[in-house]
């Protein structure tokens, strides 16, 4: 982080280098926000002409028809019912596993570890495509489970890697010493372990969730027609309905992942997120 | 206790990758019979191990060479413009560091929230024939040309969303070199760029290969930015896989590309892995 501690003086404050450095950021400015911003306006307008830079008028009305539409209402309670028990289930099945990876040595760690790479490496349509295969032979296409897994598949590395490189780095010494102090096993993984892991479990949870809740690709190919989640739906609303609509519902799904990057911010900066992608 | 994620990877990813690719190669009986019978154009095996007769389709399809060339010059291009702006920004926040440089970190982390799809319609408006910058320098009386749905507009929507990542880790590689360092090399004299070259990039050169093998990886099987942004031919073999596995009902073909892809990304692969361990050895951690 950029602490004071950080600053070096290094004749990098001549007039020129500043302007430079400000252009700079004006243009990244633009290149992030800008598309942002000129997707968000369309939300509360009634129609934008070219080339005015201003909109024709101002309306909420497409806000009314958005939340007047049984679709879009149960896309958006599907997205907020799967997304939570994809992070469960995550949780569940992986923190385990990152103890383990961070405490113990065992034969094929570190092939597990790698494994997890590669499996990430297939490119996900191409896996989606693949998967569906097998779903049609366990009659899982068009299942709330079928959704799930899909969109745990894409969650695991974020819950296993994040939280084995917190555990890792809380010391050993500590643990025994609550040990030596006479406090039970369960007591030391719950006072000092978990507690201490905390942040990088936090920021495994946060990643796991925005990936479950932005999965389209895989949901759209084994939940479509019977089950559509937000992103699956935006897919057909770009295609089908006038921007202002796309443009409300980008705006919808864009506040979970605001709220949760705000949570967790401080610890995905702190580098708990940066950390876990080093195999150790 | 490393089972279960290790289980459902391997249920999940490594059983249908490996029944893909046994399809891949013409077996067509057990698991992959009902997609067989579905899809058009499958090609049987002819001797025990199978077939190269769905490779040889594709490699011979009009459209495959520029797909594949679209997705190589996009992966290529983008990575590398993602990591020079990861490391100009890691660098300027190490050295100078203050509210500027945390201004524009923080900027950069922005698409973070976004989903892509969003990204990718946002985008696209933003560049589109009626966009903000045609809108703009038409009234400065410049024709700006139209982005949207060409593959220029690929390269700007993978940068788009593969900058956080990238910048998260150069970023944080770079803060964990001590100040003592480089305070030592500037008091020895050393220039800006000597400090950068023989100290900061040695010393973050893992997180920095973390950040290109992810972002190269991520772009190369990306599906929704080239889907909403690219034109409909040349486009990136991504949009490809889905096209003939749906619409195309030609799913042997479309894993087939898969496996072009996945063998490109483990090259990339291949370069982490070398990265992890060369920093092992020289913790001494084997």
């Amino acid at each position: 982080m950029a602490r004071e501690s950080n600053k070096l003086n290094l004749q990098a404050s001549s007039l020129i280098t500043r302007s430079f450095i400000l252009l700079f950021i004006i243009f990244m400015a633009i290149f992030i926000l800008g598309p942002l911003f000129w997707l968000a306006a369309r939300a509360f307008v009634t129609s934008w002409t070219f080339p005015n830079l201003l909109p024709d008028g101002l309306t909420l009305e497409w806000w009314r028809v958005i939340t007047g539409d049984e679709s879009l209402k149960k896309a958006i309670r599907n997205s907020l019912i799967i997304s939570p028990i994809v992070v469960l289930a995550a949780s569940v099945i992986c923190l385990p596993a990152a103890y383990a990876f961070a405490r113990y040595k065992f034969f094929g760690r570190k092939t597990f570890l790698i494994g997890m790479f590669a499996a990430n490496a297939f490119p996900k349509i191409g896996l989606f495509a693949a998967i569906a295969t097998l779903y049609y032979t366990l009659n899982l296409m068009g299942t709330v489970l079928g959704v799930i897994i899909i969109q745990l598949l894409g969650t695991i590395i974020f819950m296993t890697w994040i939280p084995a490189a917190a555990f890792a780095a809380v010391p050993q010494s500590l643990e025994d010493a609550a040990r030596d102090a006479g406090a039970s096993k369960f007591r030391v993984f719950r006072d000092i372990t978990l507690r201490l892991a905390m942040p990088g479990i936090l920021v495994g949870m946060v990643m796991s969730f925005l990936h479950a809740f932005d999965e389209a690709q895989g949901t759209y190919l084994v939940g479509v027609p019977t089950i559509y989640t937000m992103p699956t739906l935006m897919y057909a609303l770009v295609l089908n309905y006038p921007a202002q609509i796309a443009a409300v519902f980008s705006i919808l799904l864009t506040i979970p992942s605001i709220i949760l990057i705000g949570i967790a911010r401080k610890h995905i900066l702190g580098g708990q997120l940066a950390e876990g992608f080093q195999i150790k | 206790m490393s089972l279960p994620p290790v289980l459902v990877l391997l249920g999940f990813i490594g059983v249908p990758i490996v029944l893909a690719f046994a399809f891949s190669l013409g077996h067509t009986s057990g698991p992959n019979e009902i997609i067989s019978l579905i899809g058009q154009e499958i090609y049987e095996k002819d001797s025990w191990w199978g077939t190269l007769d769905a490779y040889r389709a594709v490699f011979q399809d009009s459209r495959f060479g520029p797909d594949l060339r679209t997705t190589l010059a996009v992966t290529f291009i983008a990575t590398f413009l993602v990591v020079v702006m990861a490391l100009g920004m890691g660098i300027y926040q190490r050295i100078v560091g203050g509210k500027l440089a945390m201004v524009m970190i923080s900027l950069s982390l922005v698409p973070l929230f976004v989903p892509v799809v969003i990204a990718a319609f946002a985008i696209r408006t933003f560049y589109d024939g009626n966009g903000f910058l045609k809108s703009l320098l038409y009234h400065f009386g410049i024709d700006f040309p139209t982005i949207t749905m060409t593959t220029n507009a690929i390269t700007i929507g993978t940068i788009w969303t593969s900058l956080p990542f990238a910048i998260l880790m150069v970023s944080s590689g770079l803060q964990s070199i001590p100040d003592a360092l480089i305070e030592t090399a500037q008091d020895a004299g050393a220039s800006f760029l000597r400090i950068v070259r023989t100290i900061m990039i040695p010393l973050a050169f893992v997180p920095i290969v973390i950040a290109i093998t992810f972002t190269a990886i991520g772009i190369m099987g990306s599906f929704t930015v080239p889907y909403f942004l690219g034109a409909n031919q040349p486009t990136m073999l991504g949009v490809e896989i889905a096209l003939f596995f749906g619409p195309y009902n030609r799913p042997q073909l479309s894993v087939v590309m898969a496996f072009v892809i996945f063998i490109a990304a483990s090259l990339v692969a291949v370069l982490y892995v070398w990265a992890n361990v060369r920093s092992a050895k020289q913790s001494g951690r084997i």
